[in-house]
Protein backbone atom coordinates (compact mmCIF):
# COMPACT_ATOMS: atom_id res chain seq x y z
CA UNK A 1 0.00 0.00 0.00
CA UNK A 2 2.97 2.33 0.54
CA UNK A 3 3.24 3.03 -3.19
CA UNK A 4 -0.48 3.57 -3.67
CA UNK A 5 -1.03 6.49 -6.02
CA UNK A 6 -3.17 9.34 -4.81
CA UNK A 7 -4.89 12.01 -6.88
CA UNK A 8 -4.06 15.50 -5.65
CA UNK A 9 -6.30 18.08 -7.20
CA UNK A 10 -5.59 21.77 -6.60
CA UNK A 11 -8.14 24.44 -7.38
CA UNK A 12 -5.30 26.71 -8.62
CA UNK A 13 -7.76 29.57 -8.19
CA UNK A 14 -6.70 32.84 -9.80
CA UNK A 15 -8.71 35.32 -7.75
CA UNK A 16 -7.05 34.92 -4.35
CA UNK A 17 -3.78 33.96 -2.71
CA UNK A 18 -5.18 30.64 -1.49
CA UNK A 19 -5.44 29.42 -5.08
CA UNK A 20 -1.78 30.20 -5.71
CA UNK A 21 -0.78 28.42 -2.51
CA UNK A 22 -2.92 25.38 -3.42
CA UNK A 23 -1.23 25.15 -6.82
CA UNK A 24 2.32 25.57 -5.55
CA UNK A 25 1.82 23.13 -2.67
CA UNK A 26 0.50 20.51 -5.07
CA UNK A 27 3.45 21.08 -7.40
CA UNK A 28 5.84 20.69 -4.43
CA UNK A 29 4.26 17.36 -3.52
CA UNK A 30 4.45 16.20 -7.16
CA UNK A 31 8.06 17.25 -7.67
CA UNK A 32 9.77 16.89 -4.32
CA UNK A 33 7.83 15.23 -1.53
CA UNK A 34 5.91 12.32 -3.07
CA UNK A 35 6.94 12.30 -6.75
CA UNK A 36 6.16 8.67 -7.43
CA UNK A 37 2.86 8.55 -5.63
CA UNK A 38 1.15 11.69 -6.87
CA UNK A 39 -1.14 11.93 -9.84
CA UNK A 40 -2.92 15.13 -10.71
CA UNK A 41 -5.31 16.59 -13.22
CA UNK A 42 -6.10 20.07 -14.45
CA UNK A 43 -9.49 20.73 -12.84
CA UNK A 44 -11.20 22.16 -15.98
CA UNK A 45 -10.44 18.93 -17.86
CA UNK A 46 -13.62 17.67 -16.24
CA UNK A 47 -15.35 19.92 -18.81
CA UNK A 48 -12.81 20.01 -21.64
CA UNK A 49 -11.61 16.43 -21.39
CA UNK A 50 -13.28 13.07 -21.83
CA UNK A 51 -14.17 9.87 -20.04
CA UNK A 52 -10.62 9.31 -18.84
CA UNK A 53 -10.63 12.57 -16.89
CA UNK A 54 -14.10 11.94 -15.53
CA UNK A 55 -12.96 8.60 -14.16
CA UNK A 56 -10.25 10.30 -12.09
CA UNK A 57 -11.98 9.97 -8.71
CA UNK A 58 -13.01 6.43 -9.53
CA UNK A 59 -9.43 5.40 -10.27
CA UNK A 60 -7.65 7.22 -7.45
CA UNK A 61 -8.49 8.36 -3.95
CA UNK A 62 -8.59 12.15 -4.41
CA UNK A 63 -7.36 14.84 -2.05
CA UNK A 64 -8.84 18.19 -3.03
CA UNK A 65 -6.59 21.16 -2.25
CA UNK A 66 -8.85 24.17 -1.80
CA UNK A 67 -7.70 27.77 -1.90
CA UNK A 68 -10.82 29.16 -0.30
CA UNK A 69 -14.01 28.09 1.38
CA UNK A 70 -15.88 27.78 -1.93
CA UNK A 71 -14.24 24.34 -2.25
CA UNK A 72 -14.35 24.38 -6.06
CA UNK A 73 -12.08 21.38 -6.48
CA UNK A 74 -14.34 19.25 -4.30
CA UNK A 75 -17.53 20.55 -5.91
CA UNK A 76 -16.26 19.96 -9.46
CA UNK A 77 -14.88 16.51 -8.66
CA UNK A 78 -18.09 15.38 -7.00
CA UNK A 79 -20.17 16.83 -9.85
CA UNK A 80 -18.22 15.18 -12.68
CA UNK A 81 -16.22 12.28 -11.29
CA UNK A 82 -16.91 10.96 -7.80
CA UNK A 83 -16.48 11.52 -4.07
CA UNK A 84 -13.26 13.08 -2.84
CA UNK A 85 -11.42 11.16 -0.16
CA UNK A 86 -10.14 14.14 1.79
CA UNK A 87 -9.75 17.91 1.64
CA UNK A 88 -6.85 20.24 2.41
CA UNK A 89 -8.38 23.66 2.99
CA UNK A 90 -5.89 26.54 2.79
CA UNK A 91 -8.38 28.93 4.42
CA UNK A 92 -8.93 26.61 7.38
CA UNK A 93 -5.21 26.07 7.92
CA UNK A 94 -3.73 29.51 7.21
CA UNK A 95 -6.78 31.64 7.93
CA UNK A 96 -9.53 33.06 5.75
CA UNK A 97 -7.81 36.47 5.60
CA UNK A 98 -4.65 34.91 4.18
CA UNK A 99 -6.51 32.69 1.71
CA UNK A 100 -8.62 35.58 0.41
CA UNK A 101 -5.73 38.04 0.16
CA UNK A 102 -4.85 39.37 -3.28
CA UNK A 103 -3.32 36.72 -5.49
CA UNK A 104 0.36 37.09 -6.32
CA UNK A 105 2.37 36.42 -9.42
CA UNK A 106 5.24 33.95 -9.20
CA UNK A 107 7.40 37.06 -9.73
CA UNK A 108 6.32 38.37 -6.35
CA UNK A 109 6.55 35.26 -4.19
CA UNK A 110 8.24 35.92 -0.87
CA UNK A 111 9.78 33.65 1.73
CA UNK A 112 6.56 34.00 3.70
CA UNK A 113 4.59 32.64 0.76
CA UNK A 114 7.05 29.76 0.40
CA UNK A 115 6.56 28.95 4.09
CA UNK A 116 2.80 28.77 3.49
CA UNK A 117 3.41 26.42 0.57
CA UNK A 118 5.50 24.18 2.83
CA UNK A 119 2.77 24.03 5.49
CA UNK A 120 0.10 23.10 2.97
CA UNK A 121 2.30 20.58 1.15
CA UNK A 122 3.11 18.84 4.44
CA UNK A 123 -0.61 18.62 5.15
CA UNK A 124 -1.20 17.04 1.72
CA UNK A 125 1.55 14.50 2.43
CA UNK A 126 0.07 13.62 5.82
CA UNK A 127 -3.25 12.86 4.17
CA UNK A 128 -1.55 10.88 1.40
CA UNK A 129 0.33 8.82 3.97
CA UNK A 130 -2.87 8.18 5.87
CA UNK A 131 -4.43 6.84 2.68
CA UNK A 132 -1.38 4.65 2.00
CA UNK A 133 -1.51 3.26 5.52
CA UNK A 134 -5.23 2.61 5.46
CA UNK B 1 -18.57 49.73 -17.62
CA UNK B 2 -17.84 46.05 -17.17
CA UNK B 3 -14.22 45.04 -17.26
CA UNK B 4 -13.04 42.50 -19.83
CA UNK B 5 -12.81 39.11 -18.15
CA UNK B 6 -9.49 37.29 -18.46
CA UNK B 7 -9.59 33.57 -17.79
CA UNK B 8 -6.36 31.54 -17.81
CA UNK B 9 -6.25 27.76 -17.60
CA UNK B 10 -3.51 27.65 -14.91
CA UNK B 11 -2.85 24.07 -16.01
CA UNK B 12 -0.79 22.31 -13.39
CA UNK B 13 1.09 19.65 -15.31
CA UNK B 14 3.31 21.63 -17.67
CA UNK B 15 4.99 24.98 -18.08
CA UNK B 16 2.33 26.15 -20.56
CA UNK B 17 -0.30 26.37 -17.83
CA UNK B 18 1.94 28.49 -15.62
CA UNK B 19 2.73 30.75 -18.59
CA UNK B 20 -0.99 31.22 -19.25
CA UNK B 21 -1.62 32.03 -15.57
CA UNK B 22 1.25 34.50 -15.36
CA UNK B 23 0.38 36.22 -18.63
CA UNK B 24 -3.18 36.72 -17.38
CA UNK B 25 -1.98 38.08 -14.03
CA UNK B 26 0.41 40.46 -15.80
CA UNK B 27 -2.51 41.86 -17.80
CA UNK B 28 -4.92 42.26 -14.89
CA UNK B 29 -2.40 43.44 -12.29
CA UNK B 30 0.07 45.47 -14.30
CA UNK B 31 -0.94 46.31 -17.87
CA UNK B 32 -4.72 46.83 -17.73
CA UNK B 33 -5.91 46.82 -14.10
CA UNK B 34 -8.69 49.31 -14.87
CA UNK B 35 -9.85 47.58 -18.03
CA UNK B 36 -9.59 43.87 -17.25
CA UNK B 37 -10.06 41.48 -14.36
CA UNK B 38 -9.18 37.86 -13.80
CA UNK B 39 -11.87 35.25 -13.20
CA UNK B 40 -11.25 32.03 -11.31
CA UNK B 41 -11.62 29.13 -13.73
CA UNK B 42 -12.12 26.53 -11.00
CA UNK B 43 -15.19 28.43 -9.84
CA UNK B 44 -16.63 28.32 -13.38
CA UNK B 45 -16.04 24.57 -13.52
CA UNK B 46 -18.35 24.05 -10.53
CA UNK B 47 -21.22 25.40 -12.61
CA UNK B 48 -22.61 27.30 -9.63
CA UNK B 49 -24.91 30.22 -10.47
CA UNK B 50 -22.68 32.67 -8.59
CA UNK B 51 -19.75 31.61 -10.77
CA UNK B 52 -21.64 31.67 -14.06
CA UNK B 53 -22.82 35.20 -13.34
CA UNK B 54 -19.20 36.35 -13.50
CA UNK B 55 -18.99 35.68 -17.25
CA UNK B 56 -22.48 35.09 -18.63
CA UNK B 57 -23.08 37.37 -21.62
CA UNK B 58 -19.82 39.22 -20.98
CA UNK B 59 -16.72 39.71 -23.12
CA UNK B 60 -14.03 37.23 -22.14
CA UNK B 61 -10.47 36.57 -23.24
CA UNK B 62 -9.16 33.08 -22.54
CA UNK B 63 -5.54 32.13 -22.09
CA UNK B 64 -4.94 28.42 -22.44
CA UNK B 65 -1.75 26.47 -22.16
CA UNK B 66 -2.40 23.67 -24.59
CA UNK B 67 -4.73 22.32 -27.23
CA UNK B 68 -7.21 21.00 -24.64
CA UNK B 69 -8.47 24.62 -24.47
CA UNK B 70 -9.84 24.15 -20.96
CA UNK B 71 -10.39 27.85 -20.33
CA UNK B 72 -12.11 28.56 -23.65
CA UNK B 73 -14.38 25.52 -23.40
CA UNK B 74 -15.29 26.20 -19.78
CA UNK B 75 -16.10 29.86 -20.46
CA UNK B 76 -18.29 28.88 -23.42
CA UNK B 77 -20.04 26.27 -21.29
CA UNK B 78 -20.63 28.97 -18.67
CA UNK B 79 -22.31 31.36 -21.11
CA UNK B 80 -19.37 33.74 -21.49
CA UNK B 81 -18.56 35.30 -24.85
CA UNK B 82 -15.02 34.29 -25.84
CA UNK B 83 -13.86 37.30 -27.86
CA UNK B 84 -10.29 36.09 -28.21
CA UNK B 85 -8.36 32.93 -27.38
CA UNK B 86 -4.64 32.71 -26.67
CA UNK B 87 -2.47 29.62 -26.19
CA UNK B 88 0.96 29.80 -24.61
CA UNK B 89 2.02 26.72 -26.58
CA UNK B 90 1.58 28.80 -29.75
CA UNK B 91 3.78 31.56 -28.40
CA UNK B 92 6.51 28.97 -27.77
CA UNK B 93 6.60 28.18 -31.50
CA UNK B 94 8.35 31.45 -32.23
CA UNK B 95 10.89 30.67 -29.52
CA UNK B 96 12.00 27.22 -30.66
CA UNK B 97 14.72 25.68 -28.53
CA UNK B 98 14.08 27.99 -25.58
CA UNK B 99 13.54 26.48 -22.15
CA UNK B 100 10.62 28.32 -20.53
CA UNK B 101 10.83 26.45 -17.22
CA UNK B 102 8.44 24.06 -15.50
CA UNK B 103 4.93 24.11 -14.11
CA UNK B 104 6.44 25.46 -10.89
CA UNK B 105 8.80 28.19 -12.02
CA UNK B 106 9.70 30.06 -15.17
CA UNK B 107 13.16 30.75 -16.52
CA UNK B 108 14.20 34.21 -17.73
CA UNK B 109 13.24 33.10 -21.24
CA UNK B 110 9.89 31.91 -19.90
CA UNK B 111 9.20 35.32 -18.39
CA UNK B 112 10.14 37.06 -21.64
CA UNK B 113 7.61 34.93 -23.54
CA UNK B 114 4.97 35.54 -20.84
CA UNK B 115 5.51 39.28 -21.23
CA UNK B 116 5.05 38.98 -24.99
CA UNK B 117 1.78 37.09 -24.55
CA UNK B 118 0.61 39.60 -21.95
CA UNK B 119 1.38 42.54 -24.26
CA UNK B 120 -0.72 40.91 -27.01
CA UNK B 121 -3.60 40.31 -24.62
CA UNK B 122 -3.40 43.90 -23.35
CA UNK B 123 -3.67 45.20 -26.91
CA UNK B 124 -6.74 43.02 -27.39
CA UNK B 125 -8.27 44.31 -24.15
CA UNK B 126 -7.89 47.92 -25.28
CA UNK B 127 -9.49 47.08 -28.64
CA UNK B 128 -12.41 45.33 -26.97
CA UNK B 129 -12.95 48.23 -24.59
CA UNK B 130 -13.28 50.59 -27.57
CA UNK B 131 -16.26 48.55 -28.71
CA UNK B 132 -18.09 48.78 -25.40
Amino acid sequence: MADKKVGVLACSGEECLGGTISRLATRRVMEKLRPNRTVTLCLPLYIAGGEEERNFAKEYPVIAVEGCSKHCSTCATEKYSGKVHDIVDVAAILGEDVALAKTVSARELTEKHQDMVKIISREICAKMDAIAGA
Amino acid sequence: MSKIKIIPCSGIGKVFGLMAREAALTVTDKLCPEEAEIVCLAHLVTGEDEALAKVKGLSCVTVDGCSALCAAKSVEASGGIVRQQYRSVDAMRSHKGKNAGTGTALTDDGWLIVDEIAAEIAECVYELRKEV
